[in-house]
């Protein structure tokens, strides 16, 4: 008995000879200037991005100066390196902002993760979808997001980030040191403005701005701030066309009213998340689980 | 691996990672007529194969290493087919099995923070394969990712090791080409294990399955 071989194919034999560089996106793409999504080396300047001139791009920060930095668009990622007293401002970040080696800067940004190494006195006003962390760096502080202009909400769609999905407070330090805090949370009361200016230049003149609370596209929420009473209240919204504008509208009237917000949530509820948040009412909603569910918790009564 | 037929059937039964192709040579029908016929079969029938023999996939022990924000758990859960819009920082490690090309890798992930570097050495051993993911587009870390992976191919517990390395995040502007990365890290004059760079976007997916083509096609091959 002996072995018999087939004809090998023509296809074969091309697999095994040497296979051409394979061709992906980024080697087919057009090219851009990377210079024109970087701030580098900057000295007591203003400078910024209009809405649209990002448009998801990936923006470099770096060895700048008493400077003023506003980029109203969203982007792909942003790292901040060896920046002193600098104002920044940071439209939607898709995926992380990492800030490391920077000093004196005060910041107002939003991302699906914030990674800060190696610095020493930032102030944040914070939307992250993530865990902040936080590693070899002291005197971080931490408030809500908290800013509007027309084109902002758009720009969180298009990051792919939640306006609900912000756990600013929760912060992780990888090198805590004993009997000493390395970040905290900023007062309450801090007005925005006092970090973080809107731009008086011509340049920014056209983005209609505001800093007040109850104007900001992210819900200003309370998160781990020392609660006034122990009694809460959880509201659930089933997402349907309309439910961001609800959302917003109940916020609104709620705090008017004098109760708190302490923290939002946007996600997917499972048939096992809706049993244990509703039990026994639980076959009520399990028709409506497939859509998002947004829920608000108001843990404040007014006395 | 093959199996020899008779004159008349040809079997050759070829393990790659594309499609399996089961030929039949020559059959000889009534009459005389001698005609090729050929069949193909997927890459599932091995695993099909193995389980009616009682055998289970292969096991490879993965460890996924680089610095912090290179885009691992982007990758683990990319790999996992996942969803990616919501990765957390990795405080710990996570772990995923996945079944690709008649084998169970289990991808052990470990969060890159320096401070936490020091405790990557716990998870050395019994390690098939080391993937290192590079962020391409960092380049103020560029020899910091290098001076790390130098390290990690000076370790006793990963000598002979065969190392993948993702050039990752193709997807960003400033992203540098593998070839500049290759370069830049020194790639050959590695002589101690088989090795690879491969560029991919975790995030889009593109590129990452043709650097698991190469991890399945070198799983055997730690040099001893």
């Amino acid at each position: 008995m002996g072995c018999c071989f087939t004809k090998r194919r023509k296809s074969e034999k091309a697999e095994e000879e040497e296979e051409q560089p394979k061709l992906y996106s980024w080697d087919q793409r057009e090219k851009v200037d990377p210079k024109d999504y970087m701030f580098s080396g900057l000295k007591d300047e203003t400078v910024g991005r209009l809405p649209g001139k990002v448009a998801g791009q990936q923006f470099v920060i770096q060895d700048c100066e008493n400077c003023n930095i506003y980029i109203f668009d969203h982007s792909a990622t942003i790292t901040i390196d060896d920046c002193t007293n600098c104002v920044i401002f940071l439209g939607p970040v898709k995926g992380s902002v990492f800030f490391r080696n920077c000093r004196d800067c005060k910041c107002t940004l939003a991302c699906q993760q914030f990674r800060v190494r190696d610095c020493r006195k930032l102030e944040v006003f914070l939307c992250c979808a993530t865990q902040p962390i936080i590693e070899s760096s002291t005197n971080i502080k931490f408030g809500c997001f908290q800013w509007y202009y027309p084109e902002l909400a758009a720009q969180f769609k298009d990051a792919g980030l939640s306006i609900f999905n912000n756990i600013w407070s929760h912060v992780h330090d990888f090198t805590p040191v004993s009997g000493e805090l390395n970040w905290s949370l900023l007062p309450e009361n801090a007005v925005v403005q006092d970090y973080v200016p809107i731009p008086v230049t011509e340049e920014f003149k056209a983005v209609r701005i505001s800093t007040e609370a109850n104007r900001s596209i992210v819900p200003v929420s309370r998160g781990q701030r020392q609660k006034y009473s122990d009694e809460s209240c959880l509201v659930v919204l089933f997402a349907d066309d309309y439910t961001t504008a609800n959302a917003r509208k109940l916020i609104d009237e709620m705090v008017g009213k004098g109760f708190s917000l302490v923290q939002t949530k946007e996600m997917s509820m499972k048939t096992e998340d809706a049993q244990r948040v509703f039990q026994e009412k639980a076959s009520d909603f399990l028709l409506l689980l497939n859509k998002g569910i947004f829920c608000n918790y108001f843990p404040d009564w007014p006395s | 691996m093959g199996w020899a037929g008779t004159r008349h059937d040809a079997y050759l039964l070829r393990i790659s990672p594309r499609p399996l192709t089961l030929k039949l040579g020559r059959k000889k029908k009534p009459g005389g007529h001698v005609e090729p016929v050929a069949f193909e079969w997927t890459e599932g029938l091995l695993s099909i194969l193995r389980k009616l023999k009682s055998a289970p996939d292969q096991e490879v022990r993965i460890l996924l290493l680089g610095l912090d924000n290179a885009g691992k758990t982007t990758l683990l859960k990319q790999l996992a087919s996942e969803d990616i819009s919501h990765i957390t920082p990795t405080q710990g490690f996570n772990i995923k099995s996945v079944q690709s090309q008649g084998f169970k890798l289990n991808v052990w992930d470990i969060g890159g923070q320096r401070k936490i570097r020091p405790y990557w050495r716990s998870y050395f051993e019994n390690t098939d394969i080391l993937i290192y993911v590079i962020d391409s587009a960092d380049r103020k870390r560029f020899e910091e990712t290098g001076q790390e992976l130098t390290e990690l191919l000076e370790e006793e517990k990963l000598s002979c090791v065969p190392v993948l390395i993702f050039a990752n995040k193709q997807d960003l502007l400033t992203a540098a080409p593998a070839s500049e990365i290759a370069e830049g890290l020194n790639l050959h004059t590695i002589r101690d294990r088989v090795w690879q760079i491969q560029s991919c976007s975790a995030l889009t997916g593109e590129g990452v399955q043709d650097g698991m083509n190469w991890v399945c096609k070198n799983v055997n091959a730690k040099k001893k």
